[in-house]
């Protein structure tokens, strides 16, 4: 059981290293868990929320969009490790990833509506 | 010269076959950073190509949504199934940075076992979906669905490749606590993968 508990503290490059934070498998598991528990409440309000809870669309959107990004950070955070970590390698993700974000809801913007090249 | 040179060796990373940088930084992790960066653009254009279309193709006549056919069931499983890998991922690492082998085994083993069960599922998602006549030439839906689905299955699959290979080097004892990179880089791509799934679940199954 102590095993299970044991401190995992990795520094790849030495004291300079931005990997200094401490995470112990257990920390893991229950992240493991924290997401399957918001999965499932993404399931419940996907599939029940209007029908048990009489929940409007557009809170079903919202909630789902929120939850989504909750689940997408503590994976980038915590199981990439990027908290913490060295910020040229938090620049080289985040970077692009706002550009993505940006580019894909101005491309929703512009071209909702689109009927496709056949239309 | 740049402050991001690689090629300097004045300060190595350790144990990572002299990767280091003159800033400390290990030029693969960067480099697989930066490739996850350009991933998110890549995934970002086939996830708003299939959004911008997605009324269209809800207004044809022929539409055929997958949850009507599959329900919600499948793909849920799907998505727990790379979450757990997820969870086996980081404890493998974790494994082998206390340099407990054994454990690395079992969890990069439950890792690969986790993502061909994924694949496994996709491909009776995408032979019952075929067997009902949605295909990737169908319609602009099935073009749509399918390209996006079917380059996450592909990287999926490019992913449990690549842990298997980390799996063999690391029986061969090429892995250990202060020389774990790999491990690392593979971990990075994978929990990656998961990200998009996360994304493709809510945006494409649930919404």
């Amino acid at each position: 059981m102590a095993k299970t508990q044991e401190v995992v503290q990795h520094d790849h490059n030495g004291p300079a290293s931005a990997h200094g934070h401490e995470e112990s498998t257990r920390f893991y598991w229950v992240l493991g868990g924290i997401l399957a528990v918001v999965t499932f409440a993404e399931v419940v309000i996907a599939e029940f929320g209007e029908a048990w809870f009489g929940i409007p669309y557009w809170f079903k959107f919202v909630s789902l969009i929120v939850l989504s990004i909750i689940k997408g950070a503590l994976v980038v955070m915590y199981y990439m490790h990027l908290k913490g970590d060295k910020k040229i390698y938090q620049f080289v993700f985040v970077a692009p990833f706002c550009i993505a974000v940006s580019m894909g809801l101005i491309m929703l913007v512009l071209f909702s509506g689109h009927s496709g090249i056949a239309g | 010269m740049s402050e991001l040179s690689t090629t300097s060796t004045q300060a190595p990373s350790h144990g990572h076959g002299g990767h280091g940088s003159s800033t400390g930084v290990d030029s693969r992790k960067l480099g697989m950073w930066t490739f996850i960066g350009s991933e998110c653009l890549f995934f970002t254009a086939l996830i708003a190509t299939y959004l911008i279309y997605k009324p269209v193709n809800a207004a044809a006549e022929n539409f055929q949504d997958p949850k009507d056919f599959l329900g919600i069931e499948l793909t849920t499983l799907l998505a727990t199934l790379l979450l757990a890998s997820s969870l086996t991922m980081v404890l493998s690492l974790a494994a082998i940075r206390r340099n407990d082998l054994k454990g690395f085994q079992i969890w990069m083993l439950s890792t690969i076992a986790l993502g061909l069960s994924f694949l496994g599922g996709q491909v009776y998602e995408f032979y019952h979906l075929h067997d009902i006549g949605l295909s990737l030439s169908s319609s602009l839906f099935g073009t749509t669905f399918f390209v996006l689905t079917g380059f996450h299955g592909t990287h999926v699959a490019i992913g449990v490749i690549w842990l298997l290979a980390v799996y063999i080097r690391a029986l061969r004892g090429r892995y250990s606590a202060e020389n774990d990179m790999d491990v690392e880089l593979a971990g990075l791509y994978w929990h990656f993968v998961d990200l998009v799934w996360v994304v493709i679940f809510v945006l494409i199954y649930l919404i």
